[in-house]
């Protein structure tokens, strides 16, 4: 609200300005020596994105900002979707390491899966991004969220809903997602980080949802009847968290338990929010990480080092949105990105 | 039922039967009437896919092709849904598609004479690519908002009854009075029972076939409304789980033989009565899910197990290539 | 140039025989998956720019490394009439043991290798002992097995998982065998390879594969064949188990990690693979090859879309189709291969037969038609059934094949009583008895065997060298027809036709190509060779009193030709009598030095001329049923003798064909003329007027004992 009328108080300013000079000459402006060669060399490099599948928010998000950039700046940009199948993205990358790209980006299953393969990119010299999901080798530059963090602040929510006195009792279920990825890796660090601090708290079911909705819903409907007084709910990602919700819904408890989890701030995602399937979502945004990228892969493509010579790390900012904050920047549509 | 001989349909309801008496002794709170119908509830939907698989098993055939119909035709109806066109015009658009999807089946099982079991394992496949790649991109279609009658179809009660409850009984009763009192129902048991007879004495066989795919495919369908409705969504990811195997698995137990002609659909409700109570009882006892399908896939080995050991088969009388 | 010209050029040259040929040879099966696999690897390299680098081969490699020991596990146990899907559960399940191994636990790459084997190896055991030894349904059984699991799985893998991630095995071998290359081939394939060629040996060479095979092709017959049925479908899971698990191993070396659905789906592209490759459901039919085939075209079908750029759902559409189309082709093959074989195989000559000779009552020919064998006696009537020849022994004993498959002694003078001499298993057809009184007969479907005077039945010989162009084997004896036996102990049979078997052999009349041979045996050195080729049904065969040269007939010719195989005219072929009025069958010496030979049936003028229609005897084998064909008659015929000079000496029919209709075979012994007939119920018995009544075949042949 606030930012918006600054910018368009200064959009009206320019416009002003302009506007006035216009009346007094027909200024041109100059041409920008370093657009052109910077355009031309990008020209004809090629780009590969790996992701775990597509056909939900984050690869999408992230597949049409970096597609938005390669048709303007003219370099080719190739997916290779393995459709959550691990060995098919491995032989994806393999394929790649043969073909030849200039940069690639890779969303990986796990943090090893991919590790030894990667290392084989690089010394083709392919530059490497691995986006928000990371493996443990470490290439030319890490984008994504700190999953150590999303743990530590679900974990410090649920700490507060759920301590003695505060919530109907102490249990909270925790739903992983696939438990050798990053994002269950790292946030269970960070999660049990603070649960260690308070044991207070008991988890009373740590399950795998495989990233799937109907998976989790199963498993939270198995949870909420053992556990009809469930005080607290921690899922790995949004949209298979959608499916826990609904089951609590479907027990007439959404409201008693409090859902935290993460995930990259699609519409659909605040939706889930008002709608009550969860209560929390730390937003990684999945469009913000996606220009971020987009920046690393125009300036790896126009550095001349070596793949592999300098590795980079960016964790991305994390909003917390709830029910009252889910709309406006914090909630994307895939359609405006396109 | 005269003779004392246990069939394996006995065998799986007495199983039931003592596991539901044992749970009913052990477990506080297992026969309450808000139980019994979580209990049926949790099942209805793997019930209603068991009655169309039961169809088809009957008749000699498999259908694995079921829950990529039922995902891709729901999904591309609540999308069509999503636009101005409308969510009935959708359903109805769904509807045609399964019955498309079970003529294309049924045509390569009957006049191509490719085996059922590859006709639908690929066919769920090529549904599933097609729908993924033609009708919808994204994993999870929502139901559009403002659709109170079709959410009623999901969460509603009638008589305290869930929806989903009903919509299983009805399916049964209609398949019920289908393959007991009609005459396509008959022919369906004597094509299932021995296809080289029927097609001697001049049953129309390759169609009967045709059918039994088509109807698959829309109780696939109905079951899959009854899904969507219930969580106002469908996940097009069930596709990759083994729930296909599990409705196979409801008609097995129950007693339909994979060698056709046998069963009907008093055994798809005793097995999905099992599956039932045995899900039920584990969650009660406080077991995970991973646990659970373990125990429930080893129970159902254990059935097969007693049927094989009560009917045996042998060497002399065991047919060739059935497998 | 006229038309029988064109015809005769073109039925003589245009080798359209071995198209039939070729189809009935057994590697014919692997002809569609072959071509599909072409047709995969034309369209994608043309598609695809760099398809054909050695990178993009190796990356097709890798694959085939694992989907091919998948695939090679799943084709023994569809070759036992089974089938495994747990095979895709087993591989994560052997995954997660080596992970545990070397990741967790720290321990070297062979103990790894083994927890998998042993981790595959069990479950394996488990189908196999419920499958074999319990009898539970294949489908079912391992479909459960697919779902216990991959529950254990999920179970195992939530407890290991962080510390799987988190450990990083330090062994050259590790790495080696994840991106170890010889010559820019993963090692991985090599491992596959060796392990395929392996069991190829063991399928087609071994006792234990042949179980296998045979159990999954009629496992009935298996069982009663004394077969343990029970031991070889368990221990085809084992190896199914054991496969799959060392597919695991090799994966687990190569991502050095997992995840939830590792291995899951495994067992349907595994199972594209198998059917691709032309391995049937239902048993019994397939190959390591086919497995190989199967599993080049899955990885490059997949390698390829992956490289275009196809969306993972649009590539689990073009699969399901390519599987579906797979599928149907297989089922059209395996139905309507038997019916084309059927209607090209038969694949006639243009033959031109000299006018034959007259045979009409008064015309003063030599064959003119008599009835001196109207008071022929009939010997063991209603006992035996196709006797094609015999022989008469020192003391008057006859000894005769039946189609049972049995020698028949009935006792002389009078043969009158009878009993069983030996039971040979295939139907004896000419006989001859050595110098050392051992019965040498030719058996047809079997070979040259050999019945010792006691009873013993030696083989001595069922195959000959193979020639070099020849697309059937015709190294194998398929009707071993006449015989006889030279003084130093070689022994001269006919083989009446290469191309068709002792069921079909009429068949063979209608092509009149040339078919047959003359093949050598000799007693000293053990050796077979072919003589003579490209004879046109070659039947019976005499020495020449000369001891130099043999006579032999040709039956669908009807001539009577001389080979000198001894001698200054070694090597010369002559014809002695080529306007036969029937086709001949077997020669033997008379008492007088000259030679008996018999007519087994007559030619017909439609015959003749449908011998220069080749194509009208083609259009008949495709378009009508056999039993409407025209075949050579041969239901009546007649006793003939003739001398070396080629003259009909005298002719002995029974003109109503009431005594004694059919003759093959003719037998001179003391003053009597015995009679076979393959498709007779008797042996005849003539007495010669004016024959010398103590001659003896045996005694004038190898002098008196």
């Amino acid at each position: 609200m606030k930012l918006s009328s600054i910018a368009g108080g200064l959009a009206a300013l320019v416009l002003a300005v302009c506007a006035s000079g216009a009346t007094f000459a027909q200024e041109k402006g100059m041409d920008n020596p370093r657009r052109g060669p910077y355009i031309d060399q990008l020209k004809g490099k090629r780009v590969v994105f790996v992701p775990l599948a597509m056909g939900f928010d984050l690869t999408e998000a992230w597949a049409a900002v970096l597609k938005k950039q390669a048709a303007k700046l003219g370099y080719t940009f190739d997916i290779r979707d393995p459709n959550w199948n691990a060995d098919a993205g491995a032989r994806a990358i393999q394929d790649v390491i043969t073909e030849g790209a200039d940069v690639l980006v890779t969303h990986n299953p796990d943090i090893q899966s991919y590790g030894r393969l990667l290392q084989q990119a690089e010394a083709a010299g392919i530059k490497v991004i691995q986006l928000n999901m990371e493996t443990t080798t470490q290439t030319d530059a890490y984008i994504g969220a700190d999953w150590v963090e999303i743990g530590e602040a679900g974990g410090r929510a649920l700490v507060d809903r759920c301590s003695p006195g505060k919530g109907i009792s102490n249990k909270i279920a925790i739903i992983q997602g696939i438990p050798t990825g990053a994002a269950d890796v790292y946030q269970m660090r960070g999660l049990w980080n603070v649960l260690d601090a308070h044991p207070e708290i008991e988890v009373v079911s740590q399950q795998a949802g495989s990233y799937d909705p109907s998976k989790a819903r199963s498993i939270m409907a198995t949870i909420i009847q053992q556990h009809p007084d469930l005080c607290g709910s921690f899922g790995i990602w949004d949209s298979q968290e959608a499916g826990a919700g609904s089951a609590l819904q479907e027990a007439g408890k959404a409201d008693q338990v409090f859902s935290v989890t993460s995930g990259g701030g699609n519409e659909t995602a605040c939706e889930n929010l008002k709608k009550g399937l969860f209560d929390m979502l730390i937003s990684y945004n999945a469009p913000l990480q996606g220009e971020v990228a987009a920046a690393k892969v125009a300036e790896l493509l126009e550095s001349k080092d070596a793949a592999g010579t300098r590795k980079t790390t960016f964790f991305t900012p994390l909003t917390t949105i709830t029910a009252d904050n889910a709309n406006g920047f914090n909630c994307w549509s895939l359609d405006d990105l396109k | 039922m005269r003779t004392m001989r246990l069939t394996q349909e006995g065998v799986v309801f007495l199983i039931a039967l003592v596991l539901f008496v044992g749970f009913a002794i052990t477990l506080t709170d297992f026969v309450s009437p808000g139980n019994l119908m979580t209990l049926l509830r949790s099942v209805a939907i793997l019930g209603i896919l068991g009655l169309g698989m039961g169809l088809v098993v009957v008749g000699r055939g498999i259908d694995l092709s079921m829950v990529a119909v039922m995902v891709v035709a729901v999904s591309w109806a609540i999308v069509i849904g999503q636009t101005e066109i409308g969510f009935a015009t959708g359903i109805l658009a769904g509807l045609i598609f399964c019955i498309l999807t079970g003529l294309v089946v049924g045509v390569l099982v009957a006049y191509a004479e490719v085996p059922a079991i590859f006709t639908t394992l690929a066919m769920g496949s090529i549904v599933y690519g097609i729908g993924r790649s033609l009708f919808f991109t994204l994993d999870v279609q929502n139901v559009p908002p403002g659709n109170e009658w079709f959410a009623f179809l999901g969460r509603g009660t009638i008589l305290g009854i869930p929806m989903a409850i009903i919509a299983f009984g009805i399916v049964a009763a209609v398949l019920h009075l289908v393959l007991r009192k009609t005459r396509f129902g008959r022919f369906i048991y004597a094509s299932g029972d021995n296809p080289q007879a029927a097609r001697i004495a001049g049953l129309p066989y390759r169609p009967l076939l045709v059918t039994q795919y088509v109807v698959s495919s829309c109780i696939a369908y109905v079951a899959g409304l009854v899904m969507a409705a219930s969580v106002s969504g469908m996940n097009t990811r069930i596709f990759n789980s083994t729930m296909i195997y599990d409705v196979l698995l409801v008609v097995v137990l129950g007693g339909i033989g994979l060698a056709g002609g046998r069963g009907g659909v008093r055994n798809v409700i005793v097995g999905t009565l099992l599956v039932g109570v045995l899900l039920n009882g584990m969650t009660i006892m406080n077991i995970s899910l991973t646990y659970q399908n373990l125990i429930k896939s080893v129970i159902l080995l254990m059935a097969i197990l007693i049927d094989t050991l009560l009917n045996p088969r042998d060497e002399q009388t065991s047919q060739q290539g059935d497998i | 140039m006229n038309s029988h010209t064109l015809t005769r050029l073109r039925y003589t040259y245009l080798p359209d025989h071995l198209i039939g040929e070729i189809l009935s040879k057994r590697w014919i099966d692997n002809a569609i998956p072959v071509l599909t696999l072409a047709l995969i690897i034309a369209v994608f390299g043309s598609v695809i720019g760099n398809f054909f680098t050695l990178g993009s081969i190796g990356n097709i490699s890798q694959q085939v490394a694992e989907l091919g020991l998948l695939t090679l596990a799943l084709t023994i146990v569809m070759l036992s009439g089974g089938i495994d899907l747990s095979i895709g559960s087993i591989f994560g399940l052997a995954v997660l043991a080596t992970l545990i191994c070397m990741n967790a636990l720290g321990l070297s790459v062979g103990v790894a290798l083994l927890a998998a084997l042993a981790t595959g190896m069990l479950c394996g055991l488990i189908n196999g002992l419920l499958i074999g030894y319990l009898r539970l349904r294949a489908f079912l059984t391992t479909l459960v097995m697919l779902i216990i699991l991959r529950s254990v799985y999920e179970i195992v893998f939530l407890n290991f998982a962080t510390r799987i991630v988190s450990g990083m095995p330090q062994s050259k071998l590790w790495d080696y065998l994840a991106f170890g290359k010889i010559y820019g081939i993963p090692a991985a394939l090599f491992i596959t390879l060796a392990i395929a060629l392996v069991l190829h040996v063991i399928l087609s060479r071994a006792r234990h594969g042949w179980h296998i095979t045979a159990v999954g092709g009629a496992r009935r017959s298996a069982y009663n064949a004394g077969i343990n049925v029970r031991r070889t479908i368990c221990a085809a899971y084992v190896w199914s188990g054991g496969l799959a698990a060392l597919a695991g191993f090799i994966y687990a070396a190569r991502l050095g990690s997992a995840g939830a659905d590792t291995g899951a789906g495994l067992e349907i592209t595994a199972l594209t693979a198998a059917v691709l490759g032309g391995i049937s459901l239902g048993g019994g039919r397939g190959s390591v090859a086919k497995a190989l085939i199967g599993t080049i075209s899955v990885a490059a079908l997949s390698s390829g879309l992956v490289r275009l750029g196809v969306p993972g759902p649009m590539n689990s559409l073009i699969l399901g189709t390519v599987l579906i189309l797979a599928v149907f082709v297989d089922v059209r093959w395996m139905k309507n291969k038997q019916k084309i074989l059927n209607t090209v195989y038969m694949s006639p000559a243009y033959v031109v037969m000299p006018k034959a000779a007259e045979t009409a009552v008064g015309s003063g020919s030599p064959y003119a038609v008599n009835d001196k064998l109207r008071e022929v006696d009939a010997i063991g009537l209603g006992i035996l059934e196709g006797p094609e020849d015999c022989v008469l022994d020192r003391d008057d004993n006859l000894y005769c094949g039946t189609r049972h498959g049995d020698v028949m002694k009935f006792h002389g003078p009078d043969h009158k009583t009878w009993e069983l001499f030996a039971h040979v298993g295939g139907h004896p057809l000419g006989i001859q008895m050595d110098r050392d009184n051992n019965i040498v007969t030719c058996v047809g479907g079997m070979g040259l065997y050999m019945i010792t005077p006691q009873r013993e039945v030696v083989k001595l010989t069922d195959e000959t060298n193979r020639s070099a162009f020849s697309i059937i084997d015709d190294s194998q004896l398929k009707i071993a027809d006449d015989l006889d036996i030279t003084d130093d102990g070689r022994v001269y049979f006919s083989e009446a036709t290469i191309r068709y078997n002792i069921a079909n052999w009429p068949m063979d009349a209608l092509e009149s190509r040339g078919n047959g041979r003359i093949v050598c045996y000799d007693m000293n050195t053990k050796k077979t060779h072919t003589e003579l080729k490209n004879l046109v049904f070659p039947n019976g065969v005499c020495i020449a009193q000369d001891q130099q040269s043999f006579y032999f007939a040709e039956s669908w010719g009807c001539r009577l030709s001389r080979y000198w195989f001894d001698g200054p005219k070694k090597g010369t072929l002559q014809v002695v009598i080529d306007n036969l009025p029937g086709y001949p069958d077997n020669i033997n010496r008379s008492s007088d030095g000259h030679y008996w030979f018999t007519l087994m049936g007559m030619r017909t003028p439609s015959l003749d001329l449908a011998l220069r229609m080749p194509g009208f005897r083609r259009r008949m084998a495709r378009q009508i049923a056999v039993d409407e064909w025209l075949f050579p008659n041969i239901n009546n015929g007649c006793v003939l003798k003739f001398n070396e000079k080629g003259e009909i000496l005298d002719a002995l029919w029974d003109l109503g064909g009431q005594n004694h209709p059919m003759i093959t075979s003719i037998r001179e012994h003391k003053g009597n003329l015995y009679l076979g007939g393959i498709s007779n119920n008797r042996i005849g018995r003539y007495k010669i007027p004016g024959a010398d009544p103590n001659w003896c075949a045996l005694d004038a042949r190898w002098g008196k004992s």
